[in-house]
């Protein structure tokens, strides 16, 4: 299976659609919830405002309203004690009676006086009459100056006994251009003066009280609703909601939202007279709705368009924030792909190099015993023909150049085994103190026991004794080696210099001969093995001497490198690590 | 006071004027059995005339006897006094025979306006202050019993007793009473307690004697 570094794939694409979701789906519902929350709490609140101005608005007017009964009530206190009206009454003077009041109210009846006055909250009394010793309306002498009643508005004034404390009523009029209204009445008990008893009671009719512009406001009585404010079709429906509200509540306060000609309104309906010997009124006051239900509704608007611009940002953001999010995490996994594909590459790589180089170990190893043991046979076999007396002097010579090859094929065995015995790291140096001197000194020897076909000149210069650390074995093998290709690829009348040192801990042999150079280009491959360059054919190797000397210096723990080669000359230096002088070791023989 | 001596001295005008009717003058004393003050009176007081369950009464209590007959009127009125003082009438109570004219002088700083609304008598003399001449008056030609108020100050009230006799008298605190120049003969005399109470009892009354009659 192969990873490839792909962002976009679907794996990752859905995570990070998952992730855009889940975001979303926590952002909607997080912030759909606060605006339903801030919508309610606000529209709440936005009708919260609206009663409490209503009802503040209609507290204040209740509250003139009370000062202007509170100050009728007190004219009327005034009124029924008055020494002419208690003339009247006590001294058996009835016909007096009411020209004294009129004497006396002569100030509080409307078109009593040039200056009267015409604002709502005036003081003038539109009737008055007395009441006897029954309750009954004490008849008039000259409705003119008490003000007109009709019969039926005067019988509501009748009260069923004499009142013992103020009483408030209301009665409904009948004025035929206006229309119906309403007149509220104070009626006074008059306590005599002469036995403390209740002899009579004054009764003042007064305009009804108007309340304020923006609140319309009216007086439910005996079933009417008096509210000239409204139109007569919605006053219908008000009035029948108005019942039902007093009649449900059974209350002297409420406030109820109503319809009213196709129109919200807020009612609050108060009982106007409560415990009066009247009959009971109500003061039914509207509020239109319809500018607290336009805001609610606009407010409502407002939230959803914040809601929508919200979570249109919300999802921007949202989006911008999973991708930033997702990224480091696809990152990881890209990675976290790539390194387990390098991993399993590398591990088979690893696997198969192993197994490749145990093979080859094994085979190199295999194939070295196996070789070994012909080539011994054969060149006992070889060696006998050459003992005997068979051959001819010409064949004894073929035999014994065959001979040669058998040792030379024993060589290459033996090498083939060395490397492989190093390659599947078997070989192990075991270090000594090695003199490098006698090693150089016995080629030198073998050098000039060989037969000389080229008519070499060798030139050598090295101290008596140089210490190297090493075993022996591998170290000659090295030397051999280097001094074997340099008397190989030398030339007729060539020229071998052998020089050795001690240098800065190190023991330095230079190995140089006359003959081809190596070419430039060819310079860094001569180290691989089975390497033999553009070097002719009839000169004798198998690629694997340099090799061999440059792992084995490097398993000694120093090294083989080409000094130089140009021209006709080429120097290999190979390097020892120095041991130390056994003479100058103090302690030893 | 001065209210009790113009009260004597009217008496005394009046039996001056009999006195050649007859030719020998009775008298009558006794005492009228008074109601007990309710309480102590105060130093300081504003009221004369008090009212209980709708009686009005002088204060403290005092009776008015007087002789009932046909007595010929005066030939010229006669002439009382009653003030308003400290906020008050004085006297409170005022017996005057019918025919005659009372002058009401404010002797306060203030305004006054004494009116009537009694079926005896009814009148109102508007506001006026102590300086208003000629001093109003109003001359009382029916029997009966007056209330006097003030418009002005609820409280004041006063009573007037207008009488047909010449014969009459009021009682001292002890109800005690004294009639003098009374014509000889049977009479009925009748003693005024409150608004709602007269008592009276018939008398024979001789020529140079004293007839000793208490009510009740």
């Amino acid at each position: 299976m192969i990873f490839t570094r792909e962002p976009k794939s679907p794996g990752f694409a859905s995570f990070r659609t998952r992730l855009l979701l889940a975001i979303m789906l926590v952002v909607s519902a997080v912030s759909t919830a606060g605006l339903l929350f801030a919508q309610h709490y606000v529209a709440a609140s936005v009708k919260r405002d609206f009663q409490r101005e209503f009802q503040g608005e209609l507290a204040a007017l209740h509250a003139a309203r009370d000062v202007r009964h509170a100050a009728l009530a007190q004219r009327c206190r005034a009124l029924a004690r008055r020494p002419r009206i208690h003339a009247a009454l006590e001294d058996g003077a009835l016909d007096l009676l009411y020209p004294s009041a009129r004497d006396e109210l002569f100030d509080v009846m409307e078109g009593g006086g040039p200056s009267r006055e015409t604002g709502t909250y005036a003081l003038h009394a539109r009737f008055y009459r007395f009441l006897d010793g029954k309750g009954r309306v004490i008849s008039p002498p000259n409705a003119n100056d008490v003000g007109e009643l009709g019969p039926g508005e005067e019988s509501q004034l009748n009260l069923g006994a004499l009142p013992d404390s103020p009483q408030t009523g209301y009665i409904a009029r009948a004025e035929a251009a206006a229309g119906e209204t309403v007149d509220e009445v104070i009626a006074m008990p008059i306590i005599s003066t002469e036995n403390g008893e209740i002899i009579s009671a004054i009764v003042l009719g007064f305009k009804a009280p108007e309340l304020g512009a923006g609140i319309k406001s009216g007086i439910w009585l005996n079933g009417h609703l008096d509210l000239p404010a409204l139109p007569a079709a919605a006053r219908g429906g008000l009035a029948g909601e108005a019942a039902r509200a007093i009649a449900a509540a059974n209350r002297t306060e409420g406030g109820y939202e109503v319809q009213a000609g196709g129109a919200p309104y807020l009612l609050f309906c108060k009982r106007l007279n409560p415990g009066s010997l009247f009959p009971p009124a109500y003061e039914v006051s509207i509020y239109p709705l319809a500018d607290s239900l336009a805001r609610q509704r606009l407010l409502v608007w407002q939230f959803a368009g914040a809601g929508a611009l919200l979570l249109l940002g919300a999802l921007a953001a949202s989006h911008f924030v999973s991708a930033r999010l997702s990224k480091p995490v696809e990152k990881l996994a890209v990675d976290s792909e790539e390194n387990r594909a390098q991993r399993y590459r590398a591990e088979a790589a690893l696997e198969s190099t192993s197994r490749e180089l145990q093979r080859s170990a094994r085979f190199s190893a295999d194939a070295s015993h196996q070789l070994k043991t012909p080539v011994t046979v054969l060149r006992a076999g070889l060696e006998e023909l050459l003992a005997g007396q068979y051959l001819s002097a010409e064949a004894r010579e073929e035999v014994a150049a065959l001979v040669h090859q058998t040792f030379r094929l024993a060589g290459v065995i033996e090498d083939l085994l060395l490397l492989s015995r190093m390659d599947a790291g078997r070989l192990q140096i075991q270090f000594s103190r090695l003199n490098l001197t006698p090693l150089i000194e016995a080629w030198l020897d073998d050098l000039g026991a060989l037969p000389d076909a080229l008519g070499l000149k060798v030139d050598s210069s090295y101290p008596p004794a140089l210490w190297i650390d090493g075993e022996k074995r591998y170290a000659t093998l090295i030397l051999q080696n280097l001094l074997e290709n340099a008397r190989k690829y030398n030339r007729v009348g060539g020229r071998i210099r052998i020089a050795a040192r001690a240098e800065g801990g190190w023991a330095i042999l230079c190995i140089g001969n006359t003959g081809d150079w190596v070419a430039p280009g060819a310079q860094e491959h001569i180290f691989e093995r089975f390497h033999r360059g553009s070097v002719g054919e009839n000169v004798p190797g198998h690629g694997i001497g340099l090799n061999l000397a440059r792992e084995l210096a490097r398993l000694h723990g120093g090294d083989v490198r080409l000094a130089r080669s140009d021209g006709e000359w080429t120097e290999f230096e190979v390097r020892f690590r120095l041991a130390q002088d056994p003479g100058e070791a103090p302690g030893t023989p | 006071m001065t209210a009790l001596g113009l009260h004597r001295i009217a008496a005394l005008f009046a039996v001056l004027a009999m006195a050649p009717a007859a030719l020998a003058q009775a008298a009558a004393e006794g005492r009228v059995e008074l109601a007990r003050p309710l309480h102590t009176p105060v130093m300081n007081k504003r009221y004369g005339i008090v009212a209980y369950a709708g009686v009005l009464s002088p204060f403290p209590p005092v009776a008015v006897v007087y002789l009932e007959g046909s007595f010929p009127r005066p030939a010229a009125p006669a002439t009382a006094q009653m003030v308003q003082k400290d906020l008050m009438f004085l006297p409170w109570l005022l017996a005057v025979q019918v025919g005659t004219r009372v002058e009401f002088p404010n002797l306060d700083d203030t305004y006054h306006n004494i009116f009537s609304y009694s079926p005896a008598k009814r009148f109102d003399l508007g506001r006026y202050r102590s300086d208003e001449r000629p001093i109003p008056s109003q001359l009382f030609d029916v029997p009966g019993l007056v209330t006097l108020r003030c418009d002005i100050h609820e409280h004041m009230r006063a009573l007037i007793l207008v009488l047909d006799t010449p014969h009459f008298a009021v009682s001292d605190a002890q109800g005690r009473y004294r009639l003098d120049g009374l014509p000889a003969g049977r009479y009925v005399l009748k003693a005024w307690l409150d608004s709602k109470t007269t008592l009276e009892r018939p008398v024979l009354l001789q020529s140079g004697a004293t007839l000793h009659a208490d009510f009740p």
